[in-house]
């Protein structure tokens, strides 16, 4: 199987600052990877060195088995890249702009399929527009256009909702569920915590320039938080006092280990079922897991790969 | 080197300057019609150059080379910057475009856009001439003026690229125009002929590398020169093969992230 996006123990360094420092991991066919990492993590910089823009000062990063230094020429044509920053182009319209960026990848005559994500992406109307004429948002979704006129195989999205409205992001995330459905890979790298959960496969958490954890998104919320459960009964139990959030009148808030079966909880808690009135299961989200593993970096390095 | 990303590229610097019309080929226009009535006309006719050429006709071919030169350095160089502050040059990177692409792509839109600030300059100059002579100023040696045009527009096309990768800064620019490129320009024999010099001044006038593309070109058009047109079809071939070493080693060596 070849992998879209393979990154070997890459380092980076910019003078005494190590802005990468040893990270490894892979973007699997058709699947969305989150990379996860407060500001100045480094994520920006891998995508950097995956586009060429920078070079690594040591590892790999292989597109589609190909190493970007070494076969620059068919590993950017695999590529589709949606840069933080929105790019400017200040002479040309949108629709020059998207001429432009498919003959940049040796398609000359491609304005179907430039019709075409200008309708998708709700961009037609504006195509005689230039870039400062748009909004926030519209400018967003030409950097996607730009990014998928070459029908790459591999989509890089750096932070592509950074400053972008509820519904627009919304929008945005469907659209790119569409992608992956169609079979693009997409690496992701977002610090909207709750978009990663929502999108992605498998997420890796980064911080000052190391992998912290990797895993399915599942798993790492499984792994780096906790059940809330909230038990009503109709009558007093007794409880341990680390498992007790909160307790009113006969409503206990309980927080319980995610692996731990729900059965087992009751049982060593002496419940029995006639006495349960309700039963509410929270389960953690992968903000509060991020927040875990950042907090605590010691106790959380570990590896959770599933081989397929 | 045909590829469509050479041919979007150099599309993109023609439209980019077509634009910008105003800037760059009015402007220029402007000064040449300036400068052709100002030292042409009214000082012309107190000058006298080698060869019993009219001093009007002698400035015309020093003025489409400067014309030639500043503007291919121009485009290549405000291309690149004004991309880098936009950060669209990093798109250019991330493609599958190499860098002896870009050179070439930016250099030729330096030629067609020098071209035709030099056409402009010697349709404006051949009016005055037209009206101060009687006579039209024919190209005595078109090929001979094809070839400078394209050299000039080449090398200087390249030195803008070297020099836009290099600059930090919109002022880093210009401070390479206004103290390197102006006074080899005023110095290289636009106005002047080396002849009329001191022969100290003559030898030192002639380490100005910038003197053999004018005169050069000043063949092209009047079949006379100030110096050998050999040693000029030399030096422009050798301009050529440094400047792409050079516009090379910048694009490997420098930046393409925003500023």
């Amino acid at each position: 199987m070849t992998l879209p996006l393979e990154i070997q123990h890459l380092k980076k360094s910019y003078g005494p600052v190590d802005a990468v420092r040893d990270v490894s991991f892979e973007v699997r066919p058709s699947e969305i990877f989150g990379l996860l990492g407060p500001n100045g993590a480094g994520k920006t910089t891998i995508i950097s060195v995956v586009t060429t823009l920078e070079k690594p000062s040591s590892g790999v990063a292989k597109v589609f088995g190909e190493d970007v230094c070494a076969n620059p020429m068919f590993t950017k044509r695999q590529l589709g890249v949606v840069h933080q920053e929105v790019i400017n182009s200040g002479y040309f319209d949108v629709e020059e702009i998207l001429e432009f960026q498919s003959g940049y990848y040796g398609l000359r005559k491609n304005t179907e399929h430039i019709h075409f994500l200008l309708h998708k992406l709700n961009l037609f109307e504006h195509r005689r527009k230039k870039v400062k004429q748009l909004s926030g948002g519209m400018k967003r979704r030409l950097m996607i256009a730009k990014a998928l006129v070459h029908n790459p195989k591999l989509l890089l999205l750096d932070e592509p909702t950074a400053g972008v409205d509820i519904s627009l992001r919304e929008t945005l995330w469907d659209f790119v569920r569409e992608l992956k459905k169609e079979g693009m890979s997409i690496l992701l790298t977002t610090h909207y915590l709750e978009e990663a959960e929502m999108l992605c496969d498998r997420v890796g958490i980064i911080n000052r320039g190391k992998v912290e954890t990797m895993g399915p998104t599942k798993s790492i919320i499984k792994d780096f938080t906790q059940r809330e459960m909230i038990l009503t009964l109709n009558r007093d139990i007794t409880v341990p006092k680390d498992m007790l959030l909160e307790k009113n009148e006969h409503t206990y808030r309980l927080l319980v280990s995610s692996g731990t079966h729900v059965g087992k909880v009751l049982t060593d808690l002496q419940v029995e079922s006639a006495m349960i009135v309700d039963l509410e299961i929270k389960e953690g989200s992968l903000e509060q897991a991020f927040l875990r593993v950042l907090n605590t970096p010691e106790k959380s390095v570990k590896l959770k790969e599933t081989h397929t | 080197m045909m590829s469509a990303g050479f041919i979007t590229l150099f599309t993109r610097e023609i439209k980019r300057f077509m634009k910008v019309m105003v800037q760059t080929v009015v402007t220029p226009f402007v000064s040449s019609f300036l400068y052709l009535l100002v030292f042409g006309v009214s000082l012309g006719s107190q000058v006298q150059v080698h060869g019993g050429v009219p001093y009007l006709a002698f400035l015309i071919p020093g003025l489409m080379m400067m014309g030639l030169m500043n503007n291919a350095f121009q485009n290549s160089s405000s291309s690149i910057v004004s991309s880098k502050f936009s950060g669209d040059l990093e798109d250019i990177r991330v493609a599958p475009i190499t860098n002896q692409q870009i050179i070439w792509a930016m250099s030729l839109g330096g030629v067609v856009r020098g071209g035709l600030v030099a056409l402009v300059t010697y349709v404006v100059g051949a009016l005055f001439y037209y009206f101060q002579q009687g006579e039209i100023l024919l190209i005595e040696h078109p090929l001979a003026l094809m070839y400078f045009v394209i050299m000039g527009g080449l090398i200087f096309g390249m030195i803008g690229i070297a020099v836009a990768f290099w600059a930090n800064s919109f002022d880093q620019l210009s401070a390479f125009s206004a103290f390197v490129l102006l006074p080899l320009t005023y110095l290289g024999g636009v106005f002047i002929s080396v002849e009329s010099l001191h022969p100290f001044w003559q030898t030192v006038a002639k380490l100005n590398p910038l003197l053999y593309l004018i005169n050069g070109l000043r063949y092209g058009v009047l079949g006379v020169s100030d110096v050998e047109v050999s040693h000029s079809v030399i030096l422009s071939m050798v301009g050529f093969v440094v400047f792409y070493g050079v516009s090379l080693w910048a694009l490997r060596k420098g930046s393409f992230q925003r500023w």
